[in-house]
């Protein structure tokens, strides 16, 4: 598998020439140790756990005046959470009231960047191949201001794929478009599946009418994303969003809206989700918010372990949908910051209820003995330059604005 | 001077100072009695000779010969000293060990050994060797042969004696019937229980010694695997349908694929099925493909024919488990089980989606019965020739809890009545009049569990519950439902509850009548189990055949007068798993 990226990554790269030019790289990481209690637990419980999260190392590289660049993250969360991280209202690959871990090798994308050069004087053309986002929905969370992923990361982001892509930018528009494989990892070490490589696609077209605004409508058809072989149902994926990140009253600023739906088996099951998110800066401070109302596909968990479901799938495993609001708000303060590195404590809590909907066996106040219900998640986040490192983009080119969060990015001084 | 030559010369000069003294003799040889073959513990008929000698061949007399004996345990009665011609002879007498036995004569640091190979006695003994007390399942070959060992009074094994074997009458066979002990003194045979449970007897008779010796075995029931057929994971087997000894597996978007599991024609049986043929049917517009669930092979008893084969396809659940559903009756024409080919096709039309589930055919009056989940339960004629679109054929169609209360899984004809399952309104008893379905009795009966697969035999229904969500909180769909049949509504007699499963997902009950077999899945008790049915009302636990990842469906077939269990293996791995349960239905 990886001599197939290494080649798929190198196609990339050869139209490029191999003109010598001083190449660059930059490292940079984060964890998050943090403590989670919260009764969104099955059964009636509550549960608190101590995890860490987001331990991941990022290499960025760039050679060949910047024509080439490479992406790559690795991400340990299969060592540090190999059950999956309490996260209410989460699911996805297997998962349910937990966040998974994300596969160690997250991200491996190799960018030939502008690749028309002088020839596309009105355009810049890029091309991407490895293994990481297809073109499709909005920022990963990981890189968004609270510490718990929102509910809607599989309806509004498609991740550790085997994707090629393509991006052309004329003025301040950009579109992209890739293909990759459709099946979701369902541990750790799992590669893409090979052979399913080209049996998914995204597109996606964004554009930044304004300063500091940007917005994006993206569509996606994913083969049978969560049986492996492929014999499971598809999705249609539609995502639009509106990202403003700017300054108010002399500080920074950050607010997204989006809104992503996914049919599911020929519309079958029809999964809508909206989201607003905001932060503000105050100095060492960053209180943020979240609002989000998020349905999901409840699946047959495994037995004596409800967090999980039934992989791979049987027949008919989805029970019923759920729809789930929750309220974030949280704060993080900047205690300590020498060069590139950072620690910042961050608390934040968590209101969700959730409901049936339509029809369906599964009843959420059967499941868990009540509908609504409180998470309180304090953490320390431990930042290597890449605070708030916008994830999910093989434009190749420098943006309008540029691909930072608000705030907190950190690149250390060249 | 050569240092060979200096022994010699020392010698002579000692020779000349005493005539007494030998010559130092330089060989020692065996003149005669090697190489005897005798009885143990009898004396060798010819003596043990020894010549010394020294270079030149000369005798030498009077020089001291020791004899012992090395191996065999026997004695040597000998001259120790050589005689004017240098020899010195000894008397053996073997030992009680068969086989070779030695003899070790040395002069002076000069040796020889003589050897007699000693052949047993006569028989005097016999004994059970190995094979004695063995369990298996009726009609099964034991493992381990029966073995006699004959030996001597010494006990050395005594081959080439004859062993006669003979089983109790009704409690199998032996093969061979008669054999001689072989070298080790061992005559075995192989005992193929009979075909009912408990003790079987086999005798081995030794006429020489006029010996009987009787071994006991015990026919236990058993679930032995005799077969594992694997099945492309896309997404894997549903459901079997087995008669006349094919098999048609259906294998979602593999579609159904047909084996042959003794019918014979295609060289199949059930220990190695012999794939004949297949088809996928049409995907009909469900998104998720054809997804083969089910099916039924159509003997019309009217025609002769056995040309249809009715596979369900079980389509997306509109909503959820319970709510919506997709999916339509296929029919395929296997009049050529190598070349089906789809013909005909129904769907149930309505102002909501509806998906077919489990099926059950009146033969003789030509109705097929769907369990058609959000649907209820469908009645459809069958008869005459099945082309295109079946909606015309449609004969009733009866949601069975009413709308929102509807989701059923199965259905059985029984003595006149039609039994369905469902999985949110319970068991039910309706009435059928040539397809025209209304209510006789129950329903909304198992309100802490959801319904799954049934079965109805012996005048009692056997229901299975689903636990894919648990209805109850903590209360897993774990059961199974006894249900007595009696004029009015069925009565609740019993319950049986597997511990460590989630869902129960199919029942059958033998055609005897005395076996009850479940499937179960998602769970460490996942895999088959049976129970007995002398008590109808409440049956009784034989044994269990756990399958890690579980058992979807589990069908009974009757292959060359035993019976065998086919289950479907869940994912991953998905698998034709079948079983010899014969024992089980005793």
């Amino acid at each position: 598998m990886v001599r197939r990226l290494a080649v798929l990554c190198l196609s990339v790269a050869a139209p490029l020439g191999l003109c010598a030019q001083s190449p660059s790289l930059h490292f940079s990481g984060q964890a998050i140790p943090l403590l989670t209690t919260t009764n969104a637990v099955p059964g009636g419980a509550t549960l608190t756990e101590g995890r860490l999260v987001l331990p991941v190392l990022m290499l960025e590289g760039a050679a060949l005046g910047d024509h080439l660049q490479l992406h790559a993250m690795g991400d340990f969360e299969g060592w540090t959470i190999p059950h999956g991280q309490l996260a209410t209202g989460a699911y996805g690959e297997g998962y349910y009231d937990r966040r998974h871990p994300h596969t160690y090798v997250h991200e491996l994308m190799l960018t030939g960047a502008d690749v028309l050069g002088p020839l596309g004087s009105r355009i810049v053309v890029s091309v991407s191949a490895g293994k990481g986002f297809a073109p499709f929905g909005t920022d990963d969370p990981m890189s968004r201001p609270p510490m718990l992923y929102p509910a809607n990361h599989h309806l509004a982001q498609i991740l550790e794929r085997a994707v090629a892509v393509a991006a052309i930018t004329a003025g301040k528009v950009t579109l992209e478009g890739g293909t990759f494989n459709g099946d979701e990892p369902e541990y750790p070490s799992q590669w893409p599946k090979w052979n399913r490589f080209g049996d998914s696609w995204a597109l996606r077209a964004s554009g930044r009418p304004v300063s500091g605004l940007e917005a994006q409508v993206s569509r996606a058809h994913v083969h049978s994303p969560e049986h492996r072989q492929g014999a499971g149902t598809d999705q249609e994926k539609w995502s639009a969003s509106a990202r403003w990140e700017s300054a108010v009253a002399g500080r920074p600023a950050y607010a997204l809206a989006e809104w992503a739906r996914t049919a599911e088996a020929g519309g079958a099951y029809l999964l809508h989700s909206a989201l607003v998110e905001g932060a503000y800066g105050l100095g060492r401070y960053r209180p943020y918010f979240r609002l989000e109302r998020t349905d999901r596909t409840e699946d047959q968990r495994v037995f004596g372990e409800p967090f999980r479901s039934v992989r791979p799938h049987l027949d008919s495993s989805i029970l019923g949908m759920t729809r789930w609001t929750i309220s974030t708000l949280g704060a993080q303060v900047r205690a300590w910051r020498r060069g590139a590195v950072a620690f910042s404590p961050t608390a934040e809590v968590a209101f969700a209820s959730v409901a049936k909907v339509g029809g369906g066996v599964f009843d959420p106040r059967v499941f868990y003995g009540r509908t609504s219900f409180t998470t309180l998640t304090v953490g320390i986040r431990a930042d290597w330059g890449m605070g708030g490192h916008r994830m999910g983009y093989y434009r190749g080119t420098p943006m309008a604005e540029p691909m930072t969060m608000p705030m907190d990015h950190q690149h250390p001084e060249p | 001077m050569s240092r060979r030559v200096l022994p010699f010369l020392l010698g002579a000069l000692l020779a000349g100072c005493d005539h007494t003294t030998p010559l130092v003799p330089t060989n020692v040889a065996a003149a005669s009695g090697d190489a005897q073959t005798d009885t143990v513990a009898r004396v060798l008929p010819a003596p043990l000779v020894v010549t010394v000698m020294v270079e030149g061949g000369n005798p030498v007399v009077g020089a001291p010969v020791v004899w012992a004996v090395q191996s065999g345990g026997g004695s040597v009665t000998a001259a120790t000293v050589t005689d004017a011609a240098g020899q010195a002879s000894a008397t053996w007498t073997l030992g009680p060990i068969a086989g070779a036995q030695l003899v070790h004569v040395t002069a002076s640091g000069r040796s020889v050994t003589f050897t007699a190979t000693a052949l047993p006695d006569a028989p005097t003994q016999a004994s059970k060797n190995a094979g004695d007390k063995q369990n298996a399942a009726p009609g099964a070959a034991l493992p381990v042969p029966y073995a006699v060992l004959v030996q001597d009074q010494f006990g050395n094994p005594v081959p080439g004696v004859t062993v006669n074997w003979a089983a109790a009458a009704g409690q199998g066979s032996v093969s061979p019937a008669a054999g001689v002990t072989g070298a080790s003194g061992v005559a075995t045979t192989v005992h193929t229980l009979g075909p009912t449970l408990g003790a079987d007897t086999v005798t081995a008779t030794v006429p020489v010694l006029a010996v009987t010796l009787t071994f006991v075995s015990t026919g236990l029931r058993q679930a032995i695997l005799v077969a594992t057929v694997p099945i492309p994971a896309n997404y894997g087997i549903h459901d079997t349908f087995v008669r006349d000894g094919i098999a048609f597996v259906f294998a979602w978007n593999s579609g159904v694929l047909i084996y042959d599991v003794g019918n014979g024609a295609y060289g199949g049986s059930p220990s190695s099925p012999q794939y004949i043929g297949g088809v996928i049917t049409n995907a009909s517009g469900i998104s998720a493909g054809p997804d083969v669930h089910n099916g039924w092979w159509f003997w019309n008893p009217n025609t002769g024919e056995k040309k249809y084969l009715f596979i369900g396809q079980e389509g997306p659940a509109f909503g959820g488990i319970g709510n919506g559903s997709s999916g339509l009756i296929h029919v395929v024409d296997v009049h050529d089980l190598a070349h089906p080919v789809e013909v005909a096709y129904f769907h149930k039309a309505g102002p909501d989606s509806t998906g077919t589930h489990n099926f059950w055919v009146d033969e003789p009056n030509q109705i097929l019965y769907a369990a058609y989940y959000n649907g209820g339960v469908v009645a459809l004629n069958v008869s005459g020739t099945l082309s295109g679109d079946l909606s015309s054929r449609l004969i009733d169609s009866l949601r069975i809890g009413g709308v929102g209360n509807t989701y059923t899984w199965g259905v059985q004809l029984y003595n006149g009545s039609l039994y369905a399952v469902d999985m949110l309104s319970g068991f039910w008893q309706l009435n059928t009049s040539a397809g025209h379905l209304s209510f006789a009795a129950g329903g909304n009966n198992v309100p802490e569990r959801f319904g799954s697969d049934l079965w109805v035999a012996n005048g009692y229904a056997y229901t299975g519950t689903w636990g894919g969500f648990y209805r109850t909180s903590g209360v897993p769909g774990n059961a199974i439902k006894v249900w007595q049949l009696v004029s009015g509504a069925p009565t609740l007699v019993d319950s049986i509850i597997t511990t460590g499963i989630a869902t129960v997902s199919d029942v059958e009950v033998s055609s005897n009548g005395k076996l009850l077999m479940f499937s179960t899945e998602n769970g460490p008790n996942a895999g088959f189990h049976f129970y007995s049915l002398a008590d109808p009302a409440h049956p009784a636990f034989l044994l269990k055949y756990l399958v890690g990842t579980g058992v979807h469906t589990a069908t009974l077939g009757y292959i060359g007068g035993r019976v065998y269990a086919f289950g479907a293996k869940d994912p991953g791995s998905p698998a034709l798993i079948i079983l010899d349960v014969t024992s089980l239905t005793q």
